[in-house]
């Protein structure tokens, strides 16, 4: 089930794909997961530190890539994974994740195909880079309340 | 005999499984068991897959490396292990470990920095480290400045990467370019056969501005973004992409960055000697970069062999044998493993609550 009007953005510089995540942090809430996808050097990783900027999380927001997941501690802590190196054949149990996913915002860089069963709906961040070198991100709700809360959020980006 | 301290090592911050055997500077055993072949069918390290590995491993590595030094447990004087950071799971195992064979045998147990025991390993080549001195570390979880006043407890990050660490930069240029994981041995054998100066690609946070607020971090994360835009051109256009000349001019472009800020740090503090530490510390460009600019500094440069370079148990025991040495105080067997274990916490003594 997905949301027949997403959400584009078009950020020219990488600080304005930090600028999107960190408006996007301040409409999610526990147990929200976002999977963000995007080819190698879209700014997935720019996009998150926005969003942990946003969420006020402690701990510099880096590539986890190596160590396959982070968690930032904070008010609304911040769960960071990059599940590319994860085949489809794993359980997310795998992950080791050492927190509640309930209890946390989760973002998952490749996971595409693989943790969307981890809660009931998500939002999809697609980042695109275009030949001139700007980004398009297209925010897609799907399932659960999302495709509601996204037009919201929309309307107060626009507002 | 000998009276400097013997000590065993334990490693399992990753996918190796290491355990080394010390006396003082003296390397007696570096018994390595990795499940890179088990990761293979994943294309890369799997927290989960590691941590049965590193159980499955753990005790015949620790028979091997006391066959291979001759010595057995009770001779020991300490068991040193990797407490922080790395993958949690894999962590855990080398921990438990080490507390099992600690109790077991009665032995004092040092739960130490996994990046200062990079720094420790050189002691195993060349002897005693200056202090202070600088250390670069360079692996596929971490690009760190380390300014070391004393390698048994003063230990500080003057920075670090702020998005990608420089071995993580191989592996995504390695992708790109069709080449395998790990990808620095791949990049760095297909520049040999290219052109470092084919390709100006950017110095991440060596502009003026960012000198004043990033003097001693890395950023590796445009320099990936800017080799996946060049690669892509060429693709779009229906040329031939130059592998070897991309390879040459991306190393070039990391190497003179690191070797870069590493000399302004030593001489903004008045250092003499710089020690190169962590895997991507046996690639032969940066080698032989930072020997040419430390020559022509005044610097003295450090580099362990290249085996010694990647995770291993000897550098752990050889952190472990300083710290014995220098009668530093063992860590308590209620010490945990760490995955985010901070630069400045050279050995954990005991359990204490700190803010992430």
């Amino acid at each position: 089930m997905t949301s027949p009007s997403p959400v584009r953005f078009e950020a020219a510089r990488v600080e304005d794909t930090k600028a999107a995540g960190e408006r996007l942090a301040k409409a999610l809430r526990p147990g929200d997961l976002i999977v963000l996808i995007g080819p190698l050097g879209a700014g997935k990783t720019a996009f998150t530190q926005g969003l942990g900027a946003g969420l006020g999380v402690r701990g510099s927001v880096t590539s986890p890539t190596f160590v396959i997941s982070r968690v930032h501690r904070g008010p609304l802590p911040l769960v960071h994974v990059d599940a590319y190196r994860l085949g489809g054949t794993l359980e997310v149990d795998d992950l080791d994740l050492d927190a509640d996913v309930a209890d946390s915002v989760t973002v998952v860089e490749w996971g595409e195909g693989l943790v969307e069963q981890l809660t009931d709906g998500h939002l999809e961040v697609r980042i695109e880079r275009r030949p001139d070198d700007v980004r398009v991100l297209t925010f897609t709700g799907v399932g659960g309340d999302w495709p509601e809360r996204l037009a919201a959020f929309a309307d107060g980006a626009r507002a | 005999m000998s009276n400097e301290p013997l000590v065993l090592g334990i490693e399992t911050s990753c996918d190796e499984t290491g355990v080394g055997i010390v006396r003082g500077h003296t390397l007696l055993a570096d018994a390595v068991a990795t499940s890179v072949d088990q990761h293979a069918r994943f294309g890369g390290v799997v927290p989960e897959v590691a941590s049965r590995a590193h159980l499955e491993a753990m005790v015949p590595t620790v028979q091997r490396a006391l066959d291979d030094a001759g010595v057995t447990l009770d001779d020991v004087d300490a068991i040193a292990v990797t407490a922080g950071p790395g993958l949690a799971g894999a962590l855990l195992v080398g921990v438990a470990a080490a507390k099992a064979y600690a109790l077991a045998a009665g032995k004092p147990i040092y739960g130490v920095n996994h990046l200062s025991a990079h720094i420790a390993v050189d002691t195993l080549e060349n002897g005693p480290i200056p202090a202070p001195a600088l250390g670069l570390l360079v692996s596929g979880g971490h690009s760190s400045l380390l300014l070391v006043e004393d390698l048994a407890g003063r230990v500080v990050q003057l920075g670090a990467t702020i998005d990608d660490a420089a071995g993580e930069a191989y592996d995504k240029v390695a992708r790109l370019l069709g080449m395998p994981f790990p990808g620095g041995p791949p990049i760095d054998r297909a520049a040999r056969d290219g052109d470092a100066g084919a390709i100006t690609f950017p110095r991440g946070l060596t502009a003026h501005r960012d000198m004043e607020k990033h003097r001693y971090d890395f950023s590796f994360s445009g320099l990936k973004t800017a080799v996946a835009r060049w690669v892509e051109a060429r693709q779009r256009a229906g040329e031939t992409v130059p592998v070897n000349d991309v390879a040459a001019s991306f190393q070039e472009a990391v190497c003179d960055v690191l070797t870069r800020k590493a000399v302004a740090a030593a001489k903004d503090h008045g250092i003499d000697t710089i020690l190169l530490g962590g895997g991507v510390a046996a690639n032969t460009r940066l080698r032989s970069m930072a020997v040419e600019r430390c020559e022509k500094a005044g610097i003295r440069v450090r580099v362990p062999r290249p085996g010694l370079c990647t995770d291993n148990g000897a550098m752990v025991a050889a952190l472990g044998s300083h710290l014995v040495a220098a009668n530093v105080e063992p860590s308590d067997l209620g010490i945990p493993a760490d995955s985010a274990l901070p630069v400045e916490l050279v050995s954990m003594v005991r359990h204490e609550a700190r803010a992430l």
